[in-house]
């Protein structure tokens, strides 16, 4: 049992986005302690996938957001003592069909206009990059910057750096409310806290730390489905996922088949460091059941030897599920709260979490310490979603 | 326990007792994270072979700390399967 602990700032979840808050805020000289209900990593941030792409980010804010964020990565691999299986390789998407291919070259045009390195590639370089890839498959593209990390090491990584600057981490810590006087009083399972300013950053259960404090955080759980293939024979180092993945991501209008487009299945191949791969994924809204699905792992499976058959006799040796911070623009909330001053929102990064905790973490310290912001924040702010609905939320 | 310390504990990631021991003490690190770290029980059995000895293990290293809240739980499959069998022998695996 901790007695009473004050710290200039408490952050509420030590996932991939806690973990790179702590590390910002201990790195600038902030008195901040981290608070989390289990393990570090133990939420969304271990049930995951490790890729930190601009590939499958809207051009525009999106991408932007992720190549500041990729460049802070680059840093951070010479910042951190530890490695975090980060291999910087480039990451391709491939497409099922010519409309898609067509989509494709748009998407290319685009995000290169937008000075992104992004290149078309033809049928022969698709079967370049891995012989396990069908025959029929028209094609696709590629995005030269993005990498692959191992998530939990990055937190660990993140962690063991920021204690050294100062931070506290206290685990098995549950919040259970928080109220303000003229500090925070955040009360826990292993005793109270008090802090000048508390950051959310519980990912998927941000609401209910909202909720504490009579704030409505309109984040919800989207499930997604991840099989682990074991070490055989190499299939290939990128990162792959289709150009329908898109299309499900942004909810947008897709041609796939009834089962695929249910389960909101879409091909993501992610090589992991110790040669396993993992084949993913879904994503549906079924609240936080957390079940695997044999359904949905079937569908996923039929996806994957779409696109590559040749991994038919691969074996599957594990399955597991993870919940996506889901917003309804797609955009995390990187914010201060008007109602409550002194409180932050830093969640909601639905698929994008890894891609873009460095960012997140920057731009939580630059609020915090009232600098300017490495990008502008406006499409981040808590309250968009209030102007935009013309609802108060509390 | 000397001269078991080279002794497998998980045959697949091919993880001994020294390596779980130094992990422990040197990241403090919980069950599950000293699981994440070190691989052991995330082979390609699944942790059949070594889950009984391996949880042993850490709660007699870990003595009274409080244990895994989530721990590396077993999930479906339960045994390694193709991924044809999986996406129901679309094409055939046998
Ligand atoms: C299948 C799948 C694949 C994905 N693939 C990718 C990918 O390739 N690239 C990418 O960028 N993103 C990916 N994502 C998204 C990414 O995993 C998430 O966006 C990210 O992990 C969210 O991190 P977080 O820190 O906000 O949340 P979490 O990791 O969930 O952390 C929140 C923490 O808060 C803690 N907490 C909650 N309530 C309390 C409380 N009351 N008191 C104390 N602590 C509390 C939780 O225990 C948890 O540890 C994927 C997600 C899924 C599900
Ligand atoms: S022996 Fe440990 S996973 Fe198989």
């Amino acid at each position: 049992m901790v007695k009473e602990i004050h710290a200039e700032v408490a952050i509420i979840g030590g996932g991939i986005v806690g973990c790179a808050i702590a590390y910002y805020l201990s790195k600038a000289g902030l008195d901040c302690v981290l608070i989390e209900k289990g393990d570090i990593a133990g939420g969304t941030s271990s049930r995951c996938d490790g890729n930190i792409t601009i590939v499958d980010k809207d051009p525009g804010f999106d991408s932007m957001m992720s190549m500041a964020s990729q460049k802070l990565m680059a840093e951070l691999v010479q910042e951190l003592d530890r490695p975090f299986e980060y291999r910087a390789l480039g990451s391709i998407l491939v497409c099922d069909n010519e409309v898609e291919m067509e989509a494709a070259k748009k998407w290319v045009e685009i995000q290169n206009n937008a000075g992104l390195k992004f290149k078309l590639l033809d049928r022969s370089d698709i079967r370049q990059e891995s012989p396990y890839f069908a025959d029929d498959i028209p094609g696709g593209l590629e995005c030269e910057t993005d990498s692959l990390i191992n998530p939990y090491l990055f937190c660990y990584a993140l962690i063991e750096k920021a204690e050294q600057y100062g931070l506290k981490v206290y685990t098995g810590a549950e919040v259970t409310f928080v109220s303000q006087n003229t500090d925070f009083i955040i009360e826990t399972t292993e005793g109270t806290f008090t802090a000048e300013k508390v950051v959310n950053a519980a990912g998927v259960w941000a609401p209910f730390i909202g909720q504490m404090l009579n704030i409505e955080i309109p984040i919800k759980p989207r499930k997604g489905h991840i099989m682990v293939g074991a070490r055989q024979k190499p299939v290939m180092m990128r990162n792959v996922m289709e150009f329908g993945y898109l299309m499900n991501k942004f909810q947008r209008e897709r041609i796939a088949d009834p089962e695929t487009l249910k389960h909101g299945v879409a091909l993501v191949f992610e090589p992991t460091e110790n040669q396993n791969f993992l084949l993913g994924s879904s994503r549906q809204f079924v609240g936080f059941d957390a079940q695997v699905d044999i359904n949905v792992i079937k569908t996923m499976a039929r996806r994957a030897l779409r696109f590559f058959p040749q991994l038919h006799d691969f074996t599957i040796i594990r399955t597991y599920t993870g919940f996506r911070p889901w917003t309804e623009d797609h955009l995390p909330i990187v914010s201060a709260v008007e109602e409550v001053p002194g409180f932050y929102i830093a969640a909601g990064h639905e698929g994008d979490g890894i891609s873009l905790a460095a960012i997140t973490g920057k731009l939580i310290e630059e609020l915090i310490t009232e600098k300017e912001p490495t990008i502008p924040i406006e499409p981040l702010r808590y309250d968009r979603f209030k102007k935009k609905t013309g609802t108060c939320f509390n | 326990m000397k001269g078991l310390e080279k002794i497998i504990i998980c045959r697949c990631e091919e993880v001994d007792l020294e390596e779980i021991r130094q992990t422990v003490s040197q990241y403090g690190s919980s069950a599950r994270e000293t699981k994440l770290r070190t691989r052991a029980g995330m082979g390609y059995c699944g942790g059949r072979i070594c889950r009984p000895m391996l949880d042993a293990i850490l709660k007699k290293i870990m003595g009274d700390k409080p244990q895994d809240q989530i721990p590396l739980k077993i999930q479906p499959p339960v045994r390694p399967v193709t991924l044809a069998r999986l996406g129901d022998g679309l094409h055939h695996d046998d």
